[in-house]
């Protein structure tokens, strides 16, 4: 095993680490945005999409753990490069700081887009995770009754377009890193890789406004 | 000074393999107990400190620059030569001799440059196997070119960057010979001096330029692989740190210098653009295919080159030489440009350049088809000069790229110092009095892959394989003398003297010298004067000039100041042997030895050697020694381009 | 070849050594001709400063051709200055107007030490070359050169990625100091062609071993790299290193 683990501290193997998690996170995500988009549907089929997932009995928790694990393995090896980085780039800054061309917004903003993605999970968690769910006061109820916060409206979509820097960069990068990186098809690639996060952003963004402009749109 | 060439007996074909079977062996088990010092990391030194590293001997490789990838090898664009003939072509080995030794005006030994055309095809093959990407055909074949007006496709190439990708194999090969433990790099390092024990080489002395230290290195045998000297001239194509230190040096400590007057001058490069011109940059020759070289007729003509017609400009190649046209050889491109320029003819600013015209070739051909050819070469015209030569005549003068004398080697390419061995350009061994184009590439690797690693062995075999050491007096001496120096350029140094001068003024001014007088054009008169005048600026050069900062840390004013005091001295040497050499060959041309049509005269009866010259100690004269060629398989023809 | 001239101030730094601390000066230059090079300014400031007793600035350089890859230095926050590939040697003073502040600092990265002034110590990247950044093949008589057919497509692809010079920009414009380009170019080279794939399985591993020991940082593909690459070279060849690196990992257990 001394192969994997040395591999897993070199850079190329951290890479890799960011790029599995990342991609296995941005499945849950995708998964996650189908799931929600039973919002359009109404009360009903919301809650009956709630109630199917916690009727997998075990699987829920082994679910949540190793999404927790994931989760927190990108986080960690997220931070361990940011650092490295940083102190490879040595004290010393450059007088003048330019773009000669390839960065973009999102891939300078990484490791802060994720540090407000990880706040605004925790804040979502507490929201909708960590509250009581009865049979009367339904997940429905719950979202609702966040999402209509003003405040909480603005924290939702201002969570999901940082959401959407972050992934604007790690999709693509993602990509490079396992290699396939084929000039022919990077524009096709790159074409792809916005559509995607664009629709799952718009779905979230939408089910916030649905819910703000139709506040009867989960409630029975 | 005794010069044995130690050419082998026999048939010119077999004289190789007869010098590699009579050769001594070194025991496989007694090369690890050999150091070899190895000074330079170009295409021969790099090559040399990789296959002798691979033989199992320990190798000190030496370097200026701060990697040993970066020796100046690395600017050569065309190509490498090789009788592969996969072409079909005709060519053969005895073909890539004999234009090799035509090409040269004989003046080179025929044995060395047989044996240099031998080894070439196994230098593309070993190039090949070290990964080194060749330009190919649709079927995956290696593609050649006719290059330097050769009549056979023989050129190897890698786009425009043969030289880069042979010396990065040749660097390849060496970084793993460090990483296997026997090969120790030394880079940022200079040598200064040769240490010479009981009449042998056995160490170096150098500047670390990082920290100023004066260091000793011992060995059992040293090679020299340190380049040529066209940087005499200030203005060459050479690179900045490119000199004479090493090989001056060792010329002083014993080593024979042969021919230092020949000197090649390429006829593409681009134009000086001012009194900051730090270097010249050379464009492949091959533009002349179909780039007309033509002035104006008119000296006083201010007219933008389209503005010209046809009627007052001067195809002086052309009118000249009917059946060559533009495509003479190098020293003849040279000279008559220089003619038309010192007539008043030139063009630009400076009114030191030609025009190098494309519109026919452009009207003929098209466009796509010139760019196809020489886009590359296009564009980088373009970010020098900001001019795009499709739409307004390339401006063109010669300037020196490359010289074909050097410290003079036996066919086993050991120096009159019996250990020192010298290799590649840094030798005067194979192109004699003119080189061709495409093979420089090939000399530097076959002396460093495929000769010095057998001949070496050859002198190592009979030399105790005990450890060094730099104890010996010798040491003590050379390391003195070297710091002596470094003191003498500093004397000035916050002397608050007035009337001081830096180095590159008194470069600057040495170059102009041996330009105007030892350049294109030699003449007694010329050369007599500048022996007068070149002492002088020495004089005054010890004198007056300035070297900021201190001798034990980095300071490039000193290292430069160094070298300048080399040149100084080497200079007044070439001026010799080009007084010397009363008749014309290749690059050197006495302008009392012409023909009628002002074409170069050579004189077989009287020059028809190689002149060896021998330091005789600070202030005295040098003294000449004459090694005789002789032809016994070619037969020496004046060359004609009518 | 035009004979303008612009007045320009250059701001440069200046360090002792490497331990030293290091501050700009500033350099008031007239009459510069636009049409000399980069370099060939900074000679023109060392020549006046020289002329006064001063220490010149002390920089690297060789070629003065754009191949050597001696040369380098940020300029204005851009290594190797304001044009798209061409080395600092190759960049003209037309590049800038007349009254124009330029600021030229050294590369900047942990792994590239500063020696003195301008002159940083790359010699990691030799390392790195050392680790597995060769063909293992002895001086000697190898098969003859076309018994090895390589189509010329892939040869123009190893052709573009052996275009490097090594001189460092890549790692001292990357975000993250990262010589991935650097690297990349060399596995991706003897990746595409026959001669290199017996030693593929090592390669990669090594090299970009050697490349974390030496204090560089992770690629963080930003792509700044083949923006300032010299030689235009193209993040591509660092997917194809990121490939063979997978491939030498897993298969490397045996």
């Amino acid at each position: 095993m001394s192969w994997f683990i040395q591999t897993c501290r070199s850079s190329l193997g951290k890479k890799y680490i960011m790029a599995l998690t990342g991609f296995l996170l941005g499945g849950f995500l995708l998964v996650h945005t189908i799931g929600n988009s039973t919002i359009f549907w109404g009360r009903e089929a919301f809650n009956a999409y709630a109630h199917h997932l916690h009727s997998l009995g075990v699987f829920v928790p082994i679910f949540e753990i190793g999404l927790v694990s994931i989760f927190i393995i990108h986080v960690i090896t997220g931070v361990l490069l940011f650092l490295q980085n940083r102190s490879a780039r040595g004290g010393q800054k450059y007088e003048v700081e330019t773009n000669p061309g390839g960065r973009t917004w999102g891939s300078q903003t990484m490791i802060y887009t994720g540090a407000s993605i990880l706040v605004f999970i925790l804040i979502h968690l507490a929201n909708f995770h960590f509250v009581e769910k009865t049979e009367i006061l339904t997940i429905s109820d719950v979202v609702t009754k966040v999402l209509n916060n003003p405040g909480f409206t603005l924290l939702y979509v201002i969570g999901m377009a940082v959401l959407a820097l972050h992934i604007s960069h790690g999709f693509w990068s993602l990509l490079q890193t396992f290699g396939i990186n084929t000039p022919q098809y990077n524009n096709a690639i790159r074409v792809v890789t916005w559509a995607v996060a664009a629709i799952m952003i718009a779905v979230f963004v939408l089910i916030t406004l649905l819910l703000v402009v139709s506040q009867n749109q989960l409630l029975g | 000074m005794q010069l044995d060439s130690k050419i082998p007996e026999g048939p010119l074909a077999e004289k190789w393999d007869k010098a590699r079977f009579s050769n001594k062996l070194v025991n496989p088990a007694n090369k690890r107990k050999y150091e070899v010092i190895v000074v330079g990391t170009g295409l021969a030194g790099g090559a040399a400190a990789a296959t002798l590293g691979e033989l199992g001997y320990n190798v000190k490789s030496f370097c200026i620059q701060d990697s040993a990838r970066r020796a100046h090898s690395i600017a050569a664009q065309g190509g490498i030569n090789a009788a592969k003939n996969y072409q079909g072509d005709g060519d053969s080995i005895f073909r890539l001799f004999y234009d090799t030794i035509k090409g040269g005006d004989f003046r080179a030994r025929e044995a060395n440059v047989y044996r240099l055309a031998q080894v070439a095809n196994n230098i593309i093959d070993q190039g090949v196997a070290q990964g080194i990407p060749f330009a190919r055909e649709y079927g995956g074949t290696l593609a050649n070119r006719s290059f330097g007006g050769a009549q056979v496709s023989r050129t190897f190439y890698a786009r425009g960057q043969t030289g880069q990708q042979l010396l990065i194999g040749a660097y390849s090969a060496m970084m793993r010979q460090v990483a296997a433990g026997k090969v120790t790099l030394h880079t940022r390092q200079e040598m200064i001096d040769l240490v010479v024990v009981d009449g042998e080489a056995k160490g170096i002395i150098t500047r670390n330029l990082i920290t100023g230290e004066i260091e000793r290195h011992s060995a059992h045998a040293v090679v020299l692989a340190t380049g040529g000297y066209g940087n005499v001239y200030f203005l060459s194509t050479n690179a900045m740190a490119s000199n004479v230190t090493a090989a001056w040096r060792a010329h002083k400590r014993g080593a024979g210098f042969a021919n230092p007057c020949m000197v090649q001058i390429h006829p593409t490069c681009i134009p000086v653009h001012g009194d900051s011109q730090s270097k010249l940059t050379l464009m492949s020759e091959s533009l002349r295919n179909d780039g007309r070289v033509w002035v104006p007729k008119n000296a006083n003509e201010t007219r933008k080159a389209a503005d010209i017609p046809e009627s007052e400009r001067d195809y002086y190649l052309e009118r000249k030489y009917p059946s060559f046209g533009n495509l003479v050889p190098r020293d003849v491109a040279s000279r008559n440009a220089k003619q038309a320029c010192d007539d008043g003819l030139g063009v630009g600013e400076t009114k030191l350049g030609v025009y190098l015209d494309f519109s026919e070739a452009i009207q003929r051909d098209g466009l796509d088809v010139i760019l196809r050819k020489y886009g590359n070469l296009f564009h980088m015209y373009e970010k020098i000069t900001a001019s795009n030569p499709t739409k307004e005549p390339m401006m063109i003068y010669p300037a020196v790229h490359y010289t074909m004398g050097g410290l003079w080697v036996d066919y086993e390419l050991m120096t009159t110092v019996p250990g020192l061995y010298a290799a590649g350009e840094a030798n005067f061994s194979d192109h004699g009095a003119n080189r061709l184009g495409a093979s420089a590439l090939m000399q530097g690797l076959a002396d460093g892959y495929f000769v010095l690693p057998y001949t070496i062995g050859n002198y190592l075999a009979k030399v105790a394989p005990e450890p060094t050491n730099t104890n010996h007096e010798a040491f003590d001496e050379a390391e003195n003398s070297a710091r002596e120096l470094t003191t003498k350029l500093l004397k000035n140094t916050g002397s608050g003297k007035s009337g001081l001068k830096t180095v590159d003024y008194y470069h600057k001014k040495l170059g102009q010298v041996m330009w105007d007088d030892c350049g294109m054009g030699r003449n007694k008169e010329g050369l007599e004067d500048a022996l007068k005048v070149i002492p002088e600026i020495r004089e005054e050069f010890w004198d007056n000039v300035t070297v900021p900062g201190k001798g034990n840390e980095l300071n490039q004013s000193l290292e430069r100041a160094g070298r300048v005091a080399d040149f100084l001295e080497f200079g007044e040497l070439m001026v010799r042997d080009a007084l010397e050499r009363e008749e014309s060959c290749g690059g050197h041309f006495r302008e009392e030895s012409q023909t009628e049509e002002n074409e170069a005269k050579r004189d077989d009866e009287n020059f028809s050697h190689v002149s060896v010259w021998e330091h005789k100690g600070e202030g005295n004269k040098p003294v000449m020694h004459k090694e005789a060629l002789a032809f016994e398989n070619v037969t020496p023809s004046q060359r004609s381009y009518k | 070849m035009s004979s303008k001239t612009i007045n320009i101030i250059v701001k440069i730094w200046r360090q002792t050594g490497p331990h030293a601390k290091g501050n700009f000066e500033d350099h008031a230059l007239k009459d510069i001709s636009t049409g000399s090079s980069f370099l060939e300014m900074l000679d023109v400031m060392n020549e006046a400063l020289a002329n006064k007793g001063k220490e010149p600035i002390a920089f690297d350089h060789d070629c003065r051709e754009g191949i050597c890859g001696m040369c380098g230095a940020v300029v204005n926050g851009t290594a190797h200055g304001p044009e798209k590939e061409t080395t600092l040697c190759q960049l003209h003073m037309r590049s800038f107007k007349d009254g124009d502040t330029i600021i030229i600092e050294p590369f900047r990265a942990t792994g590239f030490p500063i020696v003195k002034d301008l002159i940083v110590d790359r010699s990691a990247l030799d390392s790195i070359i050392q680790a597995g950044g060769f063909i293992s093949v002895n001086t000697g008589s190898p098969q003859d050169a076309n018994s090895i057919l390589i189509p010329q497509h892939i040869a123009e692809q190893a052709m573009d990625a052996a275009a490097c010079i090594g001189c460092g920009a890549c790692a001292a414009a990357c975000p993250n100091a990262a010589p991935m380009l650097f690297i990349g170019a060399k596995i991706s080279q003897l990746a595409l062609l026959p001669q290199g794939q017996q030693e593929a399985r090592t390669r990669a591993v090594s090299m970009v071993g050697c490349m974390d020991e030496n204090g560089f940082g992770n690629c963080g593909n930003e792509r700044v790299c083949e923006n300032v690459c010299p030689k235009g070279i193209s993040i591509r060849h660092i997917a194809r290193m990121n490939r063979e690196y997978l491939k030498g990992a897993f298969a490397q257990s045996d």
